[in-house]
């Protein structure tokens, strides 16, 4: 064999290789989720059988129907939970967003003094970890009596994503040419006018997926909804999963049903903004 | 007060800082006074007794706690480490990809979606000893032929909660690394190839250099949310077996709501907020620093 096709042969292999490593890593990550799926359409029969069934042999929504049918059918108050989650998830979003454009825009726009200071100040206000947080807030919002109400968690969830929806529309609002809104100005335009006429609309993708971000983080938390809620008046989803739970244990089917319910609204989110996520988050990076 | 503006950044900054100062600031002031105390949620009254620092003592001379402060800061520098190479790995090998790099990256960011909490579950169900999927597969393949206990275990148990941890987060890494990735020019690399550098140089010393700031908002962005780890313990093992796969997080819910003693479990809280805060300091010092490193090459 002369060098060429030993070298052609080598690049085969190496091509193989590749594309089985890729194949193995996706399958590692989508395994989970396929297993969940199909666990919410199996029998539990199925699910408990030893030795197990790997070829689903009966297929139907059964989990599904029992979810939705109500209390005291094997079903649990999904439609209640769903309705919460929804409400404050977006109250809470469109709160967050309103704020961190105005944050944001101050951050790409302004110098002012102790800038990098406030800002990993406001970021620091992030990393307290949710659990630690609930102690507090759980006394303080039990003194008030907004414990189990839409109106505490949506001020937990504003505050919780303020921060980092600041770091994102600061970021895009950074990529806007600064002479854009200038020459709006120089035109006639007031601030206020160049604002909303230039350079929000070409910022406006970003500020959406910053605004999706904000709504998944709203719709996963759980540390401090688990203690901040106690009945169906307040209790979000991811609350709601633990209802599958007994002492000892787990309808695996349909805690299974109830996580495809939550994840479809994520995923279907995370798809449409996937691109300017990525584009927000790394902006500040390069341009410093 | 006529004649005096406010300028127009602290202005914008305000209602966040409102915000904030209301909903983070204020309830921890709250709580690091109630750390000074013996407070007990069943005894409002115990809230106005001073005790200095004994909830501090206590727990510095707490064995539990120690060993639980320091699985938790095991635990995430493992995770943090091995989450890295795994997503520079990934976001190497679906940069090399020919073909449908949309759709690989799309699939690469299915794990973001999913809520901690979803993903403790749901590694709980696969790590079942009975029916879960991997002890399945394992017995299917001939590998062991009893049920290895994943969640009964102590070290067993880790290992499960830092797969599912590793799961959860490596895409954050993946996701942004590949686009630093994409975002590099591609004339230092060729040229190194020309000056006859390997393929290891080449990456060492042209390609590392260039991801490493996307590398370290990813760290930053990481650490700013490591407490989910919480649901993740909280859902899979919620400490046990006795004890033996606590963290600091489960461990101040254990003592706040379970034994309701509140004072001590704000004492407890204020480590694991400042190991947040440690975590968070030092990737943002390295993020500036390698931002600025960049700018000034540019």
């Amino acid at each position: 064999m002369d060098q060429n096709s030993l070298h052609r042969v080598r690049n085969k292999a190496l091509g193989i290789a590749h594309g089985v490593g890729l194949f193995l890593a996706m399958l590692v990550i989508c395994l989970p989720g396929i297993w969940i799926v199909l666990s919410s359409l199996r029998p539990t029969v199925e699910i408990m059988a030893k030795p197990p069934v790997w070829i689903p042999q009966h297929l139907s929504l059964d989990a599904y129907v029992a979810m939705f049918s109500g209390v005291g059918k094997g079903g649990i108050p999904v439609l209640d939970y769903f309705r919460n989650s929804l409400i404050i998830s977006v109250t809470s979003t469109v709160i967050a967003i309103a704020i961190g454009m105005a944050g944001g825009y101050a951050f790409a726009r302004y110098r002012f003094r102790a800038k990098s200071a406030m800002f990993l100040g406001l970021m620091l206000t992030r990393t307290v970890p949710g659990i630690a947080l609930s102690l507090p807030l759980f006394f303080v919002f039990a003194r008030l009596g907004i414990i189990d109400t839409h109106f505490g968690l949506i001020l937990v969830y504003v505050a919780l994503n303020v921060p980092f929806t600041i770091w994102l529309i600061d970021g895009f609002f950074r990529q806007v040419p600064k002479d854009l809104a200038e020459a709006a100005q120089i035109d006639g335009c007031t601030r206020w006018q160049a604002f909303w006429q230039v350079e929000f609309p070409l910022a406006g993708p970003g500020i959406a997926s910053a605004g999706i971000f904000a709504f998944l983080t709203s719709w996963n938390e759980f540390a401090l909804a688990s203690q901040l809620t106690r009945s169906i008046n307040s209790k979000t989803l991811p609350v709601g999963l633990l209802d599958y739970t007994a002492e000892f244990t787990i309808d695996w089917r349909g805690m299974c049903a109830l996580a495809v319910v939550m994840i479809i609204p994520a995923l279907t989110l995370t798809f449409i903004v996937q691109k300017h996520l990525v584009g927000g988050l790394t902006s500040g990076a390069v341009k410093g | 007060m006529k004649g005096w503006r406010p300028s127009p950044p602290l202005l914008l900054l305000l209602p966040a800082v409102i915000v904030l100062a209301a909903v983070v600031v204020l309830p921890l002031l709250l709580s690091l006074y109630s750390s000074f105390t013996p407070f007990r949620l069943t005894k409002p009254e115990t809230l106005w007794v001073f005790i200095g620092a004994r909830n501090y003592v206590n727990i510095l001379t707490n064995r539990d706690f120690w060993i639980a402060f320091a699985r938790t800061v095991v635990l995430l520098t493992v995770a943090l480490n091995l989450e890295m190479l795994i997503g520079l790995g990934l976001a190497l090998l679906v940069e090399k990809a020919s073909r449908g790099q949309r759709v690989l990256r799309t699939i690469m960011m299915f794990p973001m979606m999913f809520s901690p909490i979803l993903v403790g579950f749901q590694f709980k169900f696969m790590f079942n000893d009975n029916i879960g999927l991997v002890n399945n597969a394992l017995q299917a393949l001939g590998l062991t032929d009893r049920a290895i206990p994943w969640l009964i275990d102590g070290n067993l148990a880790f290992i499960a909660i830092l797969t599912a941890e590793i799961w959860s987060s490596t895409s954050v890494f993946a996701i942004l690394i590949l686009a630093g990735l994409l975002a590099m020019p591609r004339e230092p690399v060729e040229a190194a190839r020309v000056d006859g550098c390997t393929p290891w140089q080449t990456f060492r010393y042209v390609t590392w250099p260039f991801i490493m700031p996307f590398a370290f908002i990813a760290m930053t962005i990481r650490s700013l949310d490591v407490a989910r780890a919480y649901d993740i313990v909280k859902i899979m093992t919620d400490g046990g077996p006795a004890g033996r796969t606590e963290l600091v997080w489960t461990l101040v819910a254990r003592t706040a709501y379970s034994d309701a003693r509140m004072g001590l479990a704000n004492a407890m809280a204020y480590f694991s907020i400042l190991l947040s805060i440690l975590f968070t300091v030092y990737f943002y010092r390295k993020l500036a620093a390698a931002r600025t490193q960049i700018a000034a090459e540019w």
